[in-house]
């Protein structure tokens, strides 16, 4: 927790203290950074599923590339060492690693609270009792949907039995379980089926997820977007959940920022919370950063993480405010959503600098408007373009598996 | 949500468990966060062991704080653990 700035900057030989900013002003580049709070890492690209939503980049990373048992067990010490607390160990789907038990332990002597997100897919209860026994303390499975037709649709495969039967050798262990569904146009109608699993599955959390629409769900997004209908009765659904639930499974829900009126703080501020590493080692502000042209992303192999979080051109680029342009400038939100995501803003109005056009302030803000309008009156539409029509069964984009 | 009853036995949730690195300031780690503790935060935590009565834990802290009102050392303290629980980080049992 920063301290409030005192009226004179501090002596000089107070090296305990942190740096005062002036007053009025929020962090900026050359102040002192502290370290990342959780790293993120996307142990390959490899996953059994081929989900229509799925964030990974359109340009996977193929096994050949990806990195060393000992590299990351390297990576998760420094990343301790610079004061991060947790890990997300993620993919593609992190259990294709074999040596992902050996990951977990390191991650856990190294002092990190560990975090397994995974489709489930490739867990057999033996597996699960050693990943418990390397110490890992919380796992997160996905779901697709709460019926087995639809989920094996939205993934691409046959998934969702295979989840329940692993999801009920979870709850003989004592630790953190969270389900985890994204939600879209095809499945809101069963948002309550979704809540009713958790609970049936002993959960703890769940999480009701809009999609985000970065890597393979841009592609199919005129089909996943929902309509502001079934976003307006997802809300009440939530909200009775929650106060239905309280105390015995936590609800969190995560907003469609298309239908926001403002932008979601991503990833709590460029470089300023989390750091994502790759398959391949390189460490990205952002799951979808490598979208934004011209911007060098470092690789873990060939620069200490400190280096790379601190100084490197790529973690700079968007932290602090200098970066900012009006209406984010002078606007007294930009302390708490850091003028949005700088991918949707690059994906969107093709200018990563730009207020986010979902911010309903973005003078872009029409692009966004234009995007809903498909999904809340596609008649109109239909009729006006025969080529974009989502009257019809979507015929969805799959992810395909890297090399 | 009713309140906890006196007798429950208050405890950590699944996931959840108190940091154990030697340099990291004491903090209450969870499911994707995180919290810092102050104060008898920690101490709370520390007898949130399913072995303890929630009476048994204001008590101890009653008398550990003599100068605190005992009737707000009490109300503190549960509120703290019922936000807990409304954030699946701890249980009553």
């Amino acid at each position: 927790m920063k301290k409030v700035a005192p009226a004179s900057p501090p002596a000089s030989d107070d090296r305990n203290r942190d740096p005062q900013p002036p007053p009025n002003r929020g962090p900026q580049k050359s102040d002192f950074m502290p370290g990342p709070l959780a790293l993120i890492a996307e142990l390959t690209h490899r996953c059994p599923l081929h989900c229509v939503y799925c964030s990974n980049p359109l340009q996977m990373k193929p096994r050949t590339e990806e990195l060393s048992t000992a590299t990351w067990i390297d990576v998760f010490k420094q990343a301790a060492n610079l004061g991060a607390l947790q890990l997300d160990l993620t993919g593609g789907e992190p259990l294709a690693r074999a040596d992902l038990t050996e990951l977990i332990a390191a991650a856990r002597s190294a002092k990190l609270y560990t975090n397994l997100i995974t489709s489930g897919i490739g867990l057999t209860p033996e597996r699960f009792d050693a990943l418990v026994r390397a110490g890992l303390d919380h796992i997160q499975i996905s779901f697709q949907d709460s019926q087995a037709a639809q989920g094996d649709e939205f993934a691409g495969t046959t998934a969702h039995e295979k989840k329940l039967a692993i999801a009920a050798a979870i709850k003989k262990h004592r630790i953190g379980f969270t389900l985890n569904f994204v939600v879209h146009r095809g499945n809101l109608v069963r948002l309550e089926e979704m809540i009713a699993l958790a609970e049936n599955l002993g959960a703890q959390k769940v999480e009701i997820a809009h999609v985000q629409y970065y890597g393979w769900a841009t592609e199919n997004r005129a089909a996943l977007l929902p309509t502001r209908l079934q976003l307006d009765r997802s809300l009440e659904i939530i909200q009775a959940a929650e106060a239905r639930l309280r105390g015995r499974l936590r609800v969190d829900y995560v907003v469609p920022d298309y239908y926001a009126r403002y932008p979601k703080a991503c990833m709590g501020g460029w470089g300023r919370k989390l750091m994502l590493i790759d398959p391949s080692g390189e460490a990205l502000p952002c799951h979808a950063a490598r979208v934004i042209p011209n911007l060098h992303f470092e690789n873990v192999t060939k620069r200490p993480l400190e280096w790379i979080w601190q100084e490197s051109e790529s973690f700079q680029k968007f932290r602090g405010e200098d970066w900012m342009q009006e209406p984010c400038r002078t606007c007294d939100r930009r302390t708490i959503d850091f003028g949005g995501c700088r991918c949707q803003a690059l994906l969107l109005a093709g200018d990563a600098a730009l207020t986010d056009p979902v911010c309903s302030l973005s003078p872009k803000h029409d692009l966004v408007t234009a995007i809903t309008d498909r999904s809340n009156f596609p008649a109109t539409h239909a009729l006006a373009s025969s080529s974009e029509s989502t009257l019809v069964t979507p015929s969805w984009i799959y992810r395909p598996n890297p090399s | 949500m009713p309140r906890p009853s006196p007798d429950s036995k208050p405890r950590l949730a699944p996931g959840c468990r108190l940091s154990d690195a030697p340099t990291q300031q004491a903090t209450l780690l969870m499911p994707e966060g995180a919290l810092k503790l102050r104060g008898p935060g920690l101490q709370i935590l520390r007898s949130c062991d399913g072995q303890h009565t929630l009476a048994e834990i204001v008590a101890t802290l009653q008398s550990q704080f003599r100068q605190a009102d005992p009737k707000k050392v009490e109300s503190d303290t549960t509120e703290f653990l019922e936000q807990l629980n409304a954030r699946r980080a701890v249980d009553f049992e």
